[in-house]
């Protein structure tokens, strides 16, 4: 019963413990390293670098969603709360994806 | 027969706090939304050999790593701060919630002489389209951070004056939620304006 115990006040943000704080601020240190290193170094090609950076972003935006965020789906207010993110991101993919193909379609048409 | 009307009133206010937080949840993501317009405009005015000068010429990547770690230690700070007040240490929170806001302060501070800096080497946010794509991103970013710390220093007064109660303690969840979000935009920022700019 102690789990519910602490979960009477995190409001389905999950329990919150040092480990995973330090995990993931450590995660973001090294992911944040990779990617300023990947642009700084002259090392790698264009298509290279642009996979590295948005891989490190992507992978960091996890990290910091599971460990400072906490969301989780263990708790009925816990999945709600993803529910509800995932829904946003479907809809930030529609607008963010949906504007730069139709501008770049524009601009592909205008410039013939 | 009183004791149980009282679980019930308790149960029903946590209830009610509950939906409250995940209001404030709503609001982080229709938050979310409004970042992602200013993103999609940024990315759409800055399609590659667009008229005007370009970030690379003015921007410190270095600088922009420092600002990187700043929030991010502000961040993690935050997340001790939450640590200690379940643990109901007030000196701790409150010291810890100093930090956090010393480290915001400093990425602000950083990221507004760097904005200075640009103006007068002509980088303005009136000269292209572009530009003013990149300052309203990141200025918009920006006085969101601006609004945490008026934020944080609000709490860093009012704990020790209420006290930590079921209150306080839900307000620095919304708080923790605000400030967290703001670093993962953060992520987006750097990866998308300045590192690809630098490329």
């Amino acid at each position: 019963m102690s789990h519910h115990e602490v979960g009477q006040s995190d409001y389905g943000t999950g329990q919150k413990k040092l480990g995973m704080y330090l995990a993931g601020v450590i995660s973001c240190i090294i992911l944040t390293i990779i990617a300023f290193w990947a642009v700084l170094s002259d090392r790698f090609s264009r298509q290279e670098i642009l996979i590295i950076i948005f891989s490190a972003a992507i992978i960091q935006f996890l990290v910091q969603v599971i460990c400072f965020l906490r969301l989780t789906t263990e708790t009925e207010q816990g999945k709600t709360n993803v529910m509800s993110f995932i829904f946003t991101g479907v809809i930030l993919l529609c607008f963010v994806v949906g504007s730069l193909w139709i501008m770049n379609n524009l601009n592909y048409y205008t410039l013939i | 027969m009183h004791n149980q009307a009282a679980i019930v009133d308790e149960h029903h206010h946590h209830d009610s706090d509950a939906t409250d937080v995940f209001g404030f949840w709503l609001y982080i993501l229709t938050d979310c939304i409004l970042f992602g317009t200013l993103f999609s405009t940024f990315l759409v005015l800055n399609y590659p050999g667009s008229p005007g000068p370009i970030l690379k010429n003015y921007s410190n990547l270095h600088d922009i790593l420092i600002e990187t770690f700043l929030l991010l230690a502000s961040n993690f700070t935050f997340c001790l701060a939450s640590l200690n007040l379940y643990k109901d240490k007030l000196c701790k929170v409150q010291l810890w919630l100093v930090l956090t806001f010393l480290f915001g302060a400093g990425f602000v501070f950083m990221e507004v002489s760097e904005f200075i800096h640009m103006a007068h080497e002509g980088f303005r946010w009136d000269v292209s389209g572009q530009i003013s794509a990149f300052f309203t991103l990141v200025g918009t970013h920006g006085l969101h951070v601006s609004f945490g710390l008026l934020w944080i220093l609000v709490m860093i007064i009012q704990l020790p004056l209420l006290k930590i109660t079921a209150i306080t303690k839900r307000r620095m969840t919304y708080l923790g939620l605000f400030w967290n979000f703001l670093d993962i935009v953060w992520i987006f920022v750097f990866t998308i304006v300045y590192l690809m700019g630098a490329m």
